[in-house]
């Protein structure tokens, strides 16, 4: 090997730390990138795959019972492909001999050999129940702990309890795709609804096309089309929902989430290259004489950069052998977990060509390009320059800085009010800002890793406080539904006497459809309506007020229906179809919710129920109990339910809080988890950038420490210096980090509030960010500079003073 | 002893310059020196710290730029005027023309003798796996440094150091070396050595100029001067 060559290969060998800094820093950018773009990539592929392997209904109908005779005739319509009629009942479940009961929506499937709609798919055990069996979907079978062979109970409306047989586990990617705060699912064959009380009849249609499947104007006219010829037909139709067949409902909000991965990505990229820009800065100031040398013997500057450029590259390429097999596995890994949370199948394990090339590239090119300013100056420094070892000296220009005058002035100012500071600290203080290209780099590494995790979480504060709000609009302890609906004053008086509640409301609902001007479908709406004096409902209000008892046609109405009617205001009229009639409401008031559940309304009980021929009656009752904690609401649920059934009332469910924010709560974890983990890299990043300076300052300050010691400087002494100076830097990043964490906190959280919410959130600040940071950044920067200045103290006289 | 009247110079300085400008006030370290130096001459530049002995040898080795005067040195290329090279033809004319010696060998850490030596071989596109290794233990042979060929810089004796570092300053076969305190920091015995190995140079036919504080050498250089704040003040014979 050329003597050249062999120099960059003993360069990297031979300092291993300081080449295992680079590689892990080129390495942790890299693996962000494939893991991210990898993931990316088989996510946007997969998704619409598996969404459209289970031949998704194109039109799903959620309406008044029905039978085979109006399924046969909706096939027979225009432009239909095919259509499957179900029936969706919400029960609650429990694992035999457990007292935790949880909400599932069943659908009772007609043939599950016959199914050609919405298709499942079998993940454990059998496929297809008989009567008496019950297959449950992954979500249902985590939420319960059971497995095939195993018995849950089904409670009743009536309050029976139904043993069940689990026959086997299956996956369900198309029926509640698009539901955030959806019940997980559970499936019977339909010869079982007379065992769960239920008639044989159906309550849902699903729909494919023959044509235009990812046409979304085609789809909504056929929606249209469809429920007009059905309500023609007498049948009411409740709610509608359309989907594209190669598009999952989720796949703007998984791509959105995966953009904002990427973006934290390319920015551990951006800060792992100044990392290396740092790292390669110090080791051409190592190499100065080296290159002198080489220039002395005949060496010309295209050589000296050749040999500089290649080791670069080779930083790069080994930090490719840690980085491309491990982003392959984590793409995969990660594309896993997210099929998994979200219900859909990949298509198995591969490489993912443009993951695998955006590696390369970023392994190559961020260490060249990062490395480029530090080498082309590293290499342009003269014979002269660079074999006295002082380029100051000869052409590099030595001048007092401002900042050193301003410390001098500090200390000067102190002094004068007798406070002195000791020499030690003004020392760290000093060596701080000697090399101030370094400093800036090391300190905008640290600062842009601490402003991300300080900023994670704030994003995570204001997402949980977000869905807290969220629950504002469900605050009830307990909710009882009945299958008829009661005089209020009568199940008040019952509902009073259980000991523990507090207060009761009877509430009524309506869902309606908005029709844009031309009279197709814009939305569909849910139309709930407490006394207007609720006390159970804290609205976030966007704009206008909230209603009142006197309002009659008045709503007031998510944020969501600004996607359909962008100018919409307070005062502005809506055409409603409501329970079949057509009829315009003004919007009193606009306020905020979760974009992604479609449109909600509220009206007042005072008018809805007189609207409804049910004046003061009600299904559906709100309770309120002395504690709210979880446990004590299930407590709470059970004496209802027991008292009301006793009492002689037809109850159909009782419910404790809302289960389901529990659950949109969970899919948030799993969000903070991913942006926490991006957090922690930036943060290691940072400290990685930390420890190179405060060791590259040590050793470039090795003489210097050796005329200390001789001095009379002790091993303490040395070290408190060393570590002070890593403390100082940490702490001025902290500072910083601070202040960068404000504009990140509102970015990200406007990123990430919308991609979930399909809406923009308060952002709250949490001291919790600061102060994890303040802490981290002092154990960091102390950890940091502990073997710095460890290796400094225990360096002998002899061995320092003879350094070169 | 070279025959000085009879041949052409091989060094010529005329009028050198050097002029140091720092913000505590410009420094003047050659003024205005003449000197002409002749092949198979051994001649030694003595001087006191200070004097600008090694300015001046930075001069004739193109490792710094005159401020004013000329550098000439004649070599295989024909008379080439060092001030008007840029840096990168000063590397290749240097490692082709002129080997170097520092009182602090200069040596590469992490390679070996051998590849300390065929290091100027390679930069200088004279590279050949075969030759150029063998080119180096010939070299390392003649410096009785063969043995240690694959040892690493940090593993042999100042002595040896420089030793190597002669056989590196004639890798490519060099008419001049010039040596800036060769034997500054060795023991009087090593120092002794080293000052033969360069006595056996001249008598092959190398011209070399060496730079040394140590008035006691004067006898053993076919001719000397000596350098005062800058300037000559006297030359022998």
């Amino acid at each position: 090997m050329r003597p050249r060559w062999k120099k960059v290969l003993t360069d990297l060998w031979d300092n291993k730390a300081r080449t295992l800094l680079v590689v892990l820093s080129i390495a942790i950018g890299v693996l962000a990138i494939g893991v991210i773009a990898g993931a990316y990539v088989i996510i946007d592929a997969d998704m619409s795959v598996s969404y459209a392997a289970h031949n998704p209904a194109n039109l799903e109908l959620r309406m008044q019972d029905f039978d085979t005779d109006l399924l046969d005739a909706v096939r027979h319509y225009h432009g239909i492909a095919d259509a499957e009629a179900r029936r969706a009942i919400s029960l609650s479940v429990r694992p035999q001999g457990s007292e935790v009961w949880t909400k599932l929506d069943f659908i009772a499937v007609q043939d599950f050999k016959e199914n050609r709609i919405n298709l499942l798919t079998p993940v454990e055990g059998a496929d297809q129940p008989h009567n008496g069996e019950i297959l449950l979907e992954e979500d249902a079978r985590d939420k319960l702990g059971v497995a095939p062979g195993d018995v849950v109970e089904v409670r009743l409306r009536d309050g029976t309890i139904k043993p069940l047989r689990v026959a086997g586990i299956v996956q369900d990617p198309t029926t509640s795709a698009a539901d955030f705060l959806a019940a997980p699912l559970a499936y019977v064959p339909d010869d079982s609804l007379p065992d769960l009380h239920q008639p044989q009849t159906f309550n849902r249609l699903y729909i494919t096309l023959d044509s235009g499947q990812d046409d979304e104007d085609h789809i909504r006219e056929m929606l249209f089309t469809v429920k007009d010829k059905i309500e023609k037909s007498g049948y009411y139709v409740g709610f509608t929902r359309r989907s594209k067949t190669h598009q999952h409902p989720l796949a703007s909000t998984v791509n959105a989430v995966l953009g904002i991965l990427m973006a934290l990505g390319v920015l551990i990229v951006f800060l792992s290259s100044s990392l290396i820009a740092n790292t390669l800065s110090a080791l051409l100031q190592q190499h100065m004489r080296h290159i002198g040398v080489m220039k002395l013997v005949g060496g010309r500057n295209y050589q000296v950069l050749g040999m500089y450029l290649v080791l670069m590259l080779a930083f790069g390429l080994l930090a490719l052998l840690i980085a491309v097999p491990l982003g392959g596995q984590g793409a995969y890994g990660l594309a896993l977990f997210i099929a998994n949370s979200i219900g859909f199948a990949l298509q198995g394990y591969r490489i993912v060509p443009l993951a695998f090339v955006a590696q390369i590239a970023v392994g190559l090119l961020v260490p060249l390009v990062a490395g480029l300013a530090p080498v082309l100056s590293g290499t342009r420094i003269t014979v002269l320059q660079a074999i006295s070892g002082d380029p100051a000296r000869f052409g590099g220009g030595v001048s007092e800085s401002l900042i050193d005058r301003t410390l001098l002035r500090l200390t000067q100012a102190l002094a004068r009010r007798g406070i002195h500071t000791p020499r030690p600290v003004l020392i760290s203080i000093r060596n701080t800002f000697r090399n101030k290209r370094r400093l800036a780099l090391t300190l905008f590494t640290l600062t842009m890793g601490g402003a991300i995790f300080i900023s994670v979480f704030n994003v995570r504060t204001s997402l949980y406080r977000f869905v807290q709000q969220v629950g504002n609009y469900f605050l009830a302890d307990v909710s009882v539904d009945f299958s008829k609906s009661y005089r209020i004053h009568k199940v008040e008086s019952y509902i009073k006497q259980v000991p523990g509640v507090v207060a009761v409301e009877g509430w009524t609902y309506a869902t309606a459809e908005i029709l844009y001007p031309d009279g197709s479908l814009a939305d569909n709406i849910n139309i709930l309506a407490p006394p207007a004096n609720t006390s159970l409902v804290s609205p976030l209000m966007v704009a206008g007020r909230w209603m009142r008892p006197d309002d009659v046609r008045k709503l007031v109405i998510s944020e969501s229906i600004l996607d359909a009617y962008p100018d919409l205001q307070p005062g502005d009229t809506l055409r409603l179809k409501i329970e079949g009639k057509e009829e315009t409401w003004e919007v009193v008031g606009i306020f905020k919710f979760v974009g992604l559940e479609g449109t909600l309304g509220y009206a007042p009980y005072e008018y809805l129920s007189r609207a409804q021929n049910r004046a003061n009656r009600a299904f559906s009752y709100r309770v309120i109990t002395e504690e709210h904690d979880r446990a004590y609401q299930n407590l709470m649920r059970q004496r209802l339910d027991a008292s009301l059934r006793a009492h002689g009332f037809q109850v159909e469910d009782t419910t404790a809080g809302l289960a389901s924010l529990d659950d949109a709560s969970e899919s948030l974890d799993i969000l903070i988890t991913f942006l926490l983990i991006m957090a922690l890299l930036t943060a290691t990043v940072g400290s990685m950038g930390l420890a190179g300076t405060m060791g590259m300052n040590v050793l470039e300050r090795t003489r210097e420490i050796g005329i200390m010691r001789a001095i009379g400087g002790t091993d303490t002494r040395i070290m408190g210096i060393v570590i002070t100076e890593g403390l100082f830097i940490g702490l001025i990043s902290w500072v910083l980090a601070d202040i960068l964490s404000v504009p990140f906190s509102y970015f990200l959280s406007g990123i990430v509030s919308r991609a979930i919410f399909n809406t923009p959130i308060q952002v709250v600040f949490t001291p919790t960010g600061f102060g994890l940071w303040l802490g981290l950044v002092i154990i960091l920067s102390s950890l940091a500079s502990v073997l710095p200045a460890y290796n400094a103290a225990r360096l002998t006289i002899r061995e320092v003073l003879a350094y070169e | 002893m070279p025959d000085t009247s009879a041949s052409e110079p091989i060094i010529q300085l005329r009028e050198v310059v050097k002029t140091y400008h720092s913000e505590a006030g410009d420094y003047t370290a050659l003024k205005g020196l003449n000197l002409e130096v002749y092949p198979g001459e051994f001649l030694g530049i003595l001087g006191k710290s200070g004097a600008g002995k090694s300015t001046l040898l930075n001069m004739l080795s193109g490792v710094d730029q005159v401020t004013s005067g000329e550098v000439l040195v004649r070599s295989a290329e024909g008379v080439i005027a060092l001030h008007t090279l840029d840096e990168n033809a000063l590397a290749l004319w240097r490692g082709r023309n002129m080997g170097i010696v520092y009182q602090s060998f200069q040596l590469l850490p992490t390679l070996s003798l051998m590849e300390n030596v065929m290091l100027p071989i390679d930069l200088c596109g004279n590279y050949h796996p075969r030759r150029s290794r063998e080119r180096a233990m010939e070299l390392l042979r003649m410096v009785e440094l063969e043995e240690h060929a694959r040892k690493i810089p940090a593993f042999i004796s100042g002595g040896q150091k420089q030793r190597v570092a002669i056989a590196r300053a004639l890798a490519n076969d060099p008419p001049i070396i010039v040596a800036d305190e060769p034997t500054g920091s060795l023991d009087s015995v090593t120092a002794e050595h080293i000052f033969e190995l360069f006595e056996k140079l001249v008598a092959a036919g190398k011209t070399i100029v060496m730079v040394t504080h140590d008035q006691g050498l004067m006898p053993r250089f076919t001719r000397y001067k000596i350098l005062a704040d800058g300037a000559w003040v006297e030359e022998m014979p």
